[in-house]
């Protein structure tokens, strides 16, 4: 049996009387590239927060990489990368600046951090605009540094909330080369996404929430071995149509909005 | 829609966005200091109000009526200068953005316009002018509806005026060189009281004064010329000479609005203010600093935020203005007048003073520069401990590294003897590691967003800034009380033992103060990083 990198007890998020998260139990094994899907405020950003430290949880237990992350969350930290929702980068730093101050955080030394600085540089396609503000990027741009910075310590789960939103084709194929890289030498993937197809085509398992609770988990596969749909012509099901199936379809006969 | 509709909604919007925000604690609190800010300033703009009413009864009933532009010049100075130094106090509305509604241009400059009217200073100088025109309604009844036209021209031109130079420092924000520029107009601005200052204080101290032929041929019709001085000839000439005068007053306007209507015609078309540049150089990136003795982490902070400070121009400015404002006061003909100045030792302590008192703008809130990235520090393997630790080293290193060098020079050049002087530094200190412990626990309870690129960013909430009353007070008044004792009781040994002591409270204080910080913000993450990201 595969090792479980990631896994998660009854955890619950409460925002005053709104249940974020509700007793959500996840497990992720090694080198899954794990696809977390739910409409939107489902709860999937507020899951990324609670687990990679943003955000405390109300109640329950997380561990990743075998470690408790009430009790060793700095730990923790040091051996994950992650891509918030907001990217929280200094702006007001230069792509090169970044990304040698990121590495440093992390413990690497100036000499490593600079060598893996311009390397993610020449590899991300920033290399000419390195001396360039953070803040002077396009949004592609900023998604790549994120990226890269989440990257440049050589973590061993990467936590991505949202990578490809915003992110025109050229971007996305530099992000999944090194997403799929990524895995391929022993890392693992949890990402959060609304472009299914991307999800489709990456993810190795996918887990479903809806209303902070998890509603299916599983592989691709399983997935469609458990969704039963009356009518359908056999085909293998979409991840659209299983997503769809779980979390319940679109609205139907629209009498609203008469004027469009 | 009009125009009127689209100023309804905005204060609409800006009625409804200051509601919410009220939703919020820290909010509230900020609120509250804002009201104690605006009464303080609503005395002194009524005050002077007085003043300006007084002295224009008292020029023209004692016949100096030729030296009404002197007032004018102060009206016009203010409204100019006083939105620029105080944008931030403003509520700061980016106009780039209202561009973005489909709104015809017209509307556009009328928002503008109505913006720049309810700026605090602008509606201060149009209360000062009325005062002026009750003055002369009083004293002069037959210039009153002239005075009066002459007036609403002077203010459009003002307003006009102090929008387009507004634009400017906007502009001149949002790129890097701008900014560069702008460190020395800003000095320049900050610096303008004390250079006049220092030139009356030398012109009181020569019996007469002979100025130069010259100097008189220039100023005289620069002065006359001048709008302020138009606007004085309007009710000082007669006949025609009076609606010649007039229409200059209007041309000034008209000139003033067709700048604005450039101006505001190439942000509404969408001109895009960037400071982005290419380099196409072979890609080498240079690894960061390592300070001796600190940990690498550390020094990896303090690396970061120096280089923010060092696009942060105001916080430039605000390091740079105390040290000339000492050296302005230390040399001036006025120096004998301050308490401080009379001996070597107050002189030192009124640097350290200065110096101190420019310590809130960057220590009260400091993860204001970082805005939505107060996640990235999260993010990293560390304690957060050491965020505050990192950050309070740049800060206090600075102050402290100001005031080293300006005390190594200013101990041997006034002559302090020992005593004084390690009295004074031990103290500054102590003063220094209490404020910085105030200042973290501050920036998390009233964390405030900060735009480099935008005049109207203030450096620190107002709750903030009234808060620091609590460490200056009371800091102040037991330094004075030890100073008094020592001289009365001719203890001179006493400030020395004073600060020590003071400096091993401090100590105990940052580090209680710092954990408080520390476990509050683990309890608040997601209210400082929403208001920060905001």
């Amino acid at each position: 049996m595969s090792e479980i990198v990631l896994q998660t007890v009854a955890l619950r998020r409460t925002f005053g009387p709104l249940v974020a998260v509700d007793n959500l139990d996840l497990k992720v094994e090694k080198q899954q590239f794990y696809g977390f899907l739910g409409p939107n405020g489902a709860g999937k950003s507020t899951t990324i927060k609670m687990l990679t430290g943003l955000l405390r949880p109300s109640s329950g237990q997380a561990s990743i990489l075998g470690l408790d992350l009430a009790g060793n969350s700095v730990e923790i930290k040091r051996r994950i990368g992650v891509v918030p929702e907001g990217l929280a980068l200094f702006e007001r730093l230069t792509g090169a600046q970044l990304l040698n101050f990121v590495g440093r955080m992390y413990g690497l030394d100036r000499a490593k951090a600079a060598e893996r600085s311009a390397e993610l540089l020449e590899f991300m396609d920033l290399k000419d605009s390195a001396d360039k503000l953070v803040a002077d990027y396009s949004h592609g741009m900023k998604k790549k540094t994120a990226l890269a910075a989440a990257v440049i310590h050589g973590p061993e789960i990467l936590f991505l909330d949202e990578p490809f939103e915003g992110v025109d084709a050229i971007a996305a194929t530099t992000l999944k080369r090194l997403l799929q890289r990524f895995v391929a030498h022993g890392g693992t993937v949890f990402l959060t996404s609304h472009v299914l197809e991307v999800v489709e085509r990456l993810c190795t398992h996918i887990g479903i929430v809806q209303n902070g609770r998890l509603v299916a988990s599983g592989s691709l596969d399983e997935l469609r071995t458990g969704v039963k749909i009356a009518g359908h012509d056999g085909s293998p099901l979409t991840l659209e149509e299983i997503f769809l199936q779980v979390v319940g379809g679109a609205k139907q006969d629209v009498e609203v909005l008469s004027w469009l | 829609m009009g125009a009127n509709n689209h100023f309804t909604l905005l204060l609409a919007l800006r009625w409804r966005l200051f509601v919410n925000s009220l939703r919020r604690g820290n909010r509230r609190s900020e609120f509250g200091a804002q009201i104690l800010a605006f009464v303080l300033g609503a005395i002194v703009v009524f005050g002077l109000s007085a003043a300006f009413f007084g002295g224009t009864l008292g020029l023209l009933n004692t016949g100096h009526a030729d030296f009404l532009d002197l007032l004018l010049w102060a009206v016009f100075l203010i409204w100019q200068l006083a939105p620029i130094l105080f944008e931030g106090y403003s509520p700061g509305l980016n106009f780039r953005e209202v561009a973005r509604y489909p709104i015809s241009f017209r509307t556009y400059f009328l928002l503008n316009a109505a913006y720049g009217i309810s700026d605090p200073a602008a509606l201060a100088c149009l209360l000062w002018l009325f005062s002026m025109w009750l003055g002369i309604l009083i004293a002069k009844p037959d210039w009153a509806i002239t005075a009066l036209a002459a007036f609403l021209l002077f203010a459009l031109f003002n307003l006009f005026c102090n929008r387009v130079i507004i634009g400017l420092f906007d502009r001149f924000q949002s790129t890097r060189k701008g900014r560069e520029r702008m460190v020395v107009i800003m000095l320049a601005i900050m610096l303008l009281p004390q250079l006049m200052q220092l030139a009356t204080a030398n012109w009181a101290s020569v019996k007469r004064v002979k100025v130069p032929g010259w100097v008189l041929d220039f100023i005289t019709p620069v002065r006359q010329m001048s709008p302020p001085g138009v606007v004085a000839r309007v009710l000082l000439l007669d006949g025609s000479d009076k609606l010649v005068a007039l229409a200059f007053v209007a041309c000034y306007g008209l000139l003033a609005w067709l700048l604005l209507r450039r101006q505001l015609q190439a942000v509404y078309e969408g001109e895009i203010y960037s400071e982005g540049f290419t380099v196409k150089r072979e890609l080498r990136v240079r690894p960061g600093w390592r300070l001796p003795g600190v940990d690498e982490v550390i020094s990896t902070i303090v690396e970061k935020e120096l280089r923010y400070i060092r696009q942060n121009v105001r916080m430039i400015v605000q390091f740079v203005y105390p040290m000339i404002l000492f050296l302005f006061l230390s040399f001036s003909g006025t120096s004998k007048r301050f308490f401080f100045t009379r001996s070597s030792t107050g002189l030192l302590a009124m640097l350290a003073g200065f110096l101190l008192l420019s310590l809130p703008n960057l220590a009260y809130n400091i993860f204001g520069m970082d805005g939505e990235s107060f996640g990235r520090w999260l993010l990293c393997p560390l304690p957060l401990r050491k965020v505050f630790l990192g950050k309070n080293l740049t800060h206090g290193g600075i102050l402290a590294g100001i005031y080293l060098i300006a005390a190594a020079i200013v101990i041997p050049v006034s002559s302090v003897s020992l005593l004084p002087a390690a009295s004074v530094t031990i103290g500054f200190f102590a003063i220094l590691v209490i404020q910085l412990g105030a200042g973290n626990l501050f920036s998390v309870y009233w964390p405030k967003r900060i735009e480099l690129t935008r005049m109207s960013s203030r450096m620190a909430s107002s709750a903030a800034g009234l808060a620091s009353l609590l460490v200056v007070l009371p800091v102040g008044a037991i330094s004075g009380a030890v100073g008094l004792a020592a001289w009365y009781c001719h203890l001179p040994w006493l400030p020395l033992a004073a600060g020590l002591i003071g400096l091993a409270v401090a100590l105990t204080l940052y580090s209680y103060l710092l954990n408080r910080t520390v476990n509050y913000s683990h309890d608040h993450l997601e209210e400082i990083a929403s208001t920060l990201g905001a």
